[in-house]
């Protein structure tokens, strides 16, 4: 095979460790599992299911296809948190072996949210497909129309990516504080179950009074979950200019994040 | 102060490439005498206490060079095990600086990084990549660490199938087939049964007559005596207790 990027030894090695890592991470997880990968599409449509019911019928909330709204809103939404309860207490986890050899940290952080990641993307692929399917057969869109629809979905990029880079930022700062204030671990499950009321999964942020919109923009996940929303359901985002605080929030978290992780990861042998 | 004396055991040649070299090495820990919190840093703070300190190791100078079998002597807390680990770079020495030429295996824990849920193949290569070697060089010595670690069928089951030796010997196969250029023991090695102790002992002598440099840590100084060329004896105390000069 020619490679087309030429990598040194070094490059090449801290790839093969961290897919090594995500794939043990992938394996183990649904080894001896009988419903095994069903598991990954079950989970996210019965919290829908749940909480659709919850919301259409009891408490409703006014947005149009509000069963689809939530499940867009929920794959993101869970693999951010789903991956930063995980890692958060990870290098805690893994001190046999962070106490025994020397490979890169970051490994164990970046296996989680990649395998996390790769569920999520399953899960993203199916329901593209799904919707796809839905204006082809159902609504039998014209060509034109399948391809507009079809391009709008590209917008799911950037989303995964700005996801992704936040994931990765905030994880390998709470896991590399978690080493020595093992406080951080507690706050971050208590501060992702606020987060999703903050957060517009199962409600749609114009439904808000207009003067505290704003406010919701200061949470990178809002600027996220809304692009999920505009790729898959063509729901526009509330404030377009304010996509910018996220991105800049977003980056820095990412920079802090590497920061902080190169300074503390020299020491965690010390503190586990 | 951290004090090395240093004793001759045997005269073996080795060449002039140094390939561990430690200068002004200190470790500092900082003592918490419960788990560290943010609670009992924030009220240390307002204290105005400072933190508690411990010295594990000071102005440690020393040069291993390629071949030597060097060994480190001393009562338990002197700072054996940080000093192995700061070679290995687990630790940072938290003053000086620590250069090594080569890989370095260390045979602190052979089963670190195996997982009971993945069979014995795919932990092989886990526990190759994360001591260091690469996927291609895995590959190509997977024959060979199977058959010296003598699971026959296990190879395909899942590790918490395996008996306690069987993973052990699936450990040490694994690290003896990275080719170490150092190699880190701590403390003494005795695992196995008979039959893979005189195994292991056969690739030690193999491995003591190569140009690989041996670093060991113990307490018991025969066995440093028998496997060593040179012998460290380390203390805390200003002047070494001569009842550990033997």
């Amino acid at each position: 095979m020619k490679k087309i990027i030429k990598l040194s030894k070094k490059q090449r090695y801290w790839l093969d460790f961290v897919s090594a890592m995500t794939q043990k991470e992938i394996k183990a997880r649904y080894k001896r599992a009988t419903f095994g990968f069903l598991w990954l599409v079950l989970n996210p449509l019965l919290q829908m299911l749940v909480m659709g019911f919850v919301f259409q019928f009891f408490v409703p909330v006014r947005v149009d296809n509000y069963f689809l709204f939530l499940f867009a809103g929920l794959l993101p939404w869970n693999f951010f948190a789903q991956s930063l309860t995980k890692t958060t207490p990870a290098f805690f986890y893994e001190r046999n072996l962070i106490k025994k050899a020397k490979f890169p940290r970051e490994g164990i952080i970046l296996s989680i949210i990649f395998s996390n990641l790769f569920h999520f993307l399953i899960a993203l692929i199916l329901l593209m497909i799904a919707l796809i399917g839905d204006k082809l057969l159902i609504e039998s869109y014209t060509f034109m129309q399948l391809i507009n629809y079809a391009l709008r979905m590209l917008w799911v990029f950037p989303a995964i990516l700005l996801l992704l880079l936040f994931t990765i930022g905030l994880s390998l700062i709470t896991s590399s504080l978690n080493v020595k204030f093992r406080d951080i671990n507690f706050i971050v499950s208590l501060a992702v179950m606020l987060w999703f009321y903050a957060t517009p999964v199962i409600y749609a942020l114009n439904l808000l009074p207009e003067f505290i919109q704003p406010l919701f923009y200061l949470n990178p996940m809002t600027t996220v979950v809304e692009m999920f929303h505009y790729a898959l359901m063509g729901l526009p985002m509330t404030m377009m200019n304010f996509v910018w605080v996220a991105i800049v929030l977003i980056i820095a978290i990412f920079y802090f994040g590497i920061k902080i992780f190169n300074k503390e990861s020299k020491n965690f042998d010390d503190w586990l | 102060m951290t004090i090395l004396e240093e004793k001759i055991i045997r005269n073996r040649k080795h060449t002039n490439d140094v390939v561990i070299s430690l200068s002004d090495i200190s470790k500092k820990y900082i003592i918490t005498h419960e788990k560290p919190t943010l609670v009992e840093d924030v009220s240390r703070i307002l204290r105005f206490q400072k933190k508690e300190e411990y010295w594990a190791l000071q102005n440690v100078n020393l040069k291993i060079y390629k071949g030597e079998k060097v060994g480190f002597y001393g009562p338990n807390g002197v700072g054996k095990t940080t000093l192995l680990k700061i070679i290995a770079g687990i630790s940072s020495p938290t003053l000086g600086r620590v250069s090594t030429k080569g890989r370095i295996i260390s045979l602190i824990d052979l089963e670190a990084g195996f997982h009971p849920d993945l069979t014995g193949q795919e932990n092989i290569f886990l526990n190759g990549l994360i001591i260091g070697m690469s996927k291609d060089e895995i590959d190509r010595k997977f024959k060979k660490i199977v058959s010296f670690a003598g699971i026959g069928d296990f190879i395909t089951a899942p590790l918490y199938t395996y008996s306690s030796g069987m993973k052990l010997r699936l450990g040490f196969s694994v690290a003896i087939h990275a080719n170490p250029e150092i190699l880190l023991l701590d403390e003494a090695m005795n695992m196995g049964d008979e039959e893979f102790q005189q195994k292991t002992r056969r690739i030690f002598d193999k491995m003591l007559k190569k140009q690989i440099t041996i670093v060991m840590v113990s307490h018991i100084y025969k066995y440093l005596n028998d496997m060593c060329t040179k012998i460290y004896f380390m203390s805390n105390s200003e002047k070494i207790d001569p009842k550990y000069i033997i």
